[in-house]
């Protein structure tokens, strides 16, 4: 069983495509701890965005498991300590794990500051007004508090993916997930991005960081993991896995990226 | 009946001018219920079809948890009867002419199942001939609206679903906040276009006695022995409910798709 630092522990995990022909995950166990900052990188196809995307079961698993919390959430219901039985409700574990994805997905249909709102009001019941000055905070932060009006087709990529951002804290998620954020951006605007990523970081925001950017995983990764044809190869801290890798295929991907 | 139209035809038609109107707004009340019935009919099926309700699905799974290999079990464990009970519904009603429908919810629902009370909407209008009119024509556009709606939903991009549940929000509450207000933007003008449609198909309702423009139409043949004046007030009056409401459609989808690109 997962101890208390364990924010996330996966525990052999699998994940396969056309009656096992596609092996996205082949039996991949790793722990998040509480407060860290860990980097996934890897060539594409090595199932990256699965792993990140299992966590908070945007993609059933065929096989294994995740603690939450010490929750198993792949499982229909789990015991606590009482031994009383309860069921698993993914949305209210969901709650707490931020997602930030690609392609930013705002709400279209919805203004800044209705993107942000939405969930806390509907989800967490809180009020309409508290949920709005919590957002205001939030874009003052992020410097786009002069856009909380505009629509999202008004914005830039960046500012479109910094929304993205404080929409997800605005749940006050205990693990944001990101999966190539700045993927989709120009190159100009790569930078203010990861500036928010980074302060989150240093705020003590546990992260998952699926990402091509090498010197954010330098500069802010706690720890690094080399993914390659659904496995977890190789991991460390920064230093190890740009400094020393061992695995020639980790060496291969970083002579290529690098 | 030397002349096949003549000037007097026309005269004697528009003494019945009242009649004529009376049928005209009588049209636009049936495509305008119709079409609010139908619309709520097509969300409430096309959410049916899209339900992922499998009763059967543990046949799947042998003892141990996994998937079982037997394709036939597997096929099984698929059903979904409130999807299947949607398409059925959906595929019968668009697959069976209207005029066919409407005498049977006329003449069997509301004939032999169902007593309707017998009173006058807007003062002329008979309910009980009115009312299974109304019924079966929406009931016809609901099988139509719910694939129009379904497109809709499945033309949304699945990252504004992934983004919704990300934030905890449950299957209901992302249909209702981010699915469906995006999907009905998108499908409006297929939805306004379903209205122009019924406009014309409502005509068929004056074979149950409900008075719309061709039930004036028919009157007016009838006693007075002219055939084509009063038709071609009718299709003068057609015409103008129909053609200046797709120009006005059309005017509004172009201006809608320029505000997307921006
Ligand atoms: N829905 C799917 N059906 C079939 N195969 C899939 C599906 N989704 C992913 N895969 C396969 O699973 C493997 C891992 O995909 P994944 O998206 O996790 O890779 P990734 O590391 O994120 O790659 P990238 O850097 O391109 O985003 C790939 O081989 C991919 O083709
Ligand atoms: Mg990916």
């Amino acid at each position: 069983m997962a101890t208390n630092d364990k924010l996330l522990q996966v525990l052999n995990l699998s994940k396969h495509y056309n009656k096992g022909a596609i092996k996205a995950l082949d039996d991949v166990s790793v722990d998040i701890h509480a407060g860290e900052v860990v980097v996934v990188i890897g060539p594409s196809g090595s199932g990256k965005s699965t792993l990140l995307r299992s966590l908070n079961l945007m993609e059933t698993p065929t096989d294994g498991s995740i603690f939450f919390h010490d929750i198993d959430i792949t499982k229909k219901s789990f015991t606590d300590e009482a031994g009383k039985k309860h069921k698993v409700n993914i949305n209210l574990h969901r709650q707490k794990m931020g997602m930030v994805f690609q392609h930013f997905n705002l709400f279209p249909h919805k203004t800044i500051l209705e993107n942000m709102i939405l969930a806390p009001v509907k989800v967490l019941k809180m009020p309409k007004e508290q949920a709005k000055e919590k957002a205001m905070v939030l874009l003052t932060r992020v410097g786009l508090a002069d856009r909380a009006d505009a629509y999202p087709i008004q914005l830039s990529g960046g500012q479109k993916q910094r929304i993205a951002i404080v929409r997800a804290l605005m749940m006050e998620p205990e693990v944001m997930l990101f999966d190539e954020p700045t993927s989709a951006l120009d190159p100009e605007m790569v930078g203010e991005v990861l500036e928010v990523m980074k302060e989150l970081a240093h705020a003590g925001m546990t992260m998952v960081v699926v990402t091509h950017e090498m010197g954010f995983a330098r500069e802010v990764g706690d720890r690094v993991l080399f993914m390659d044809e659904g496995k977890i190869l190789e991991q460390g801290t920064p230093e190890e896995i740009f400094g020393s890798p061992t695995h020639p295929r980790l060496q291969d991907f970083l002579s290529k990226v690098l | 009946m030397n002349n096949f139209i003549t000037a007097n035809g026309f005269e004697k038609t528009f003494r019945y001018i009242k009649l004529i109107e009376q049928g005209i707004f009588t049209t636009v009340m049936l495509a305008v219920f119709t079409v609010v019935i139908g619309f709520i009919l097509g969300i409430l099926l096309a959410v049916m079809r899209m339900t992922d309700i499998r009763p059967l699905r543990f046949l799947a799974y042998g003892r141990n948890g996994r998937i079982r290999n037997n394709p036939v079990l597997i096929a099984i464990s698929k059903f979904n009867p409130v999807s299947f009970l949607a398409t059925a519904y959906v595929e019968i009603l668009r697959s069976t002419p209207v005029l066919v429908q409407i005498l049977i919810i006329y003449h069997g629902v509301f004939g032999k199942l169902i007593e309707l009370p017998s009173f006058t909407l807007f003062g002329y209008l008979k309910s009980n001939r009115f009312i299974p009119g109304v019924v079966a024509l929406g009931m016809n556009s609901g099988a139509y609206l719910c694939e129009i709606i379904r497109s809709g939903i499945q033309s949304i991009d699945g990252g504004q679903n992934e983004a919704a549940r990300s934030l905890g929000m449950t299957k209901t509450q992302t249909l209702v906040h981010i699915i469906l207000p995006q999907a009905i933007k998108n499908i409006l003008p297929a939805i306004a276009n379903e209205f122009v449609v019924i406009i014309k198909e409502s005509s068929i309702t004056y074979t149950i006695g409900v008075q719309d423009l061709m039930f004036a139409v028919t009157a007016v043949q009838g006693a007075n022995y002219i055939v084509m004046e009063p038709l071609l007030v009718a299709t003068a009056v057609y015409f103008c409910l129909c053609f200046p409401t797709s120009k006005i459609i059309a005017y509004f989808e172009r201006r809608m798709s320029r505000g997307d690109k921006r």
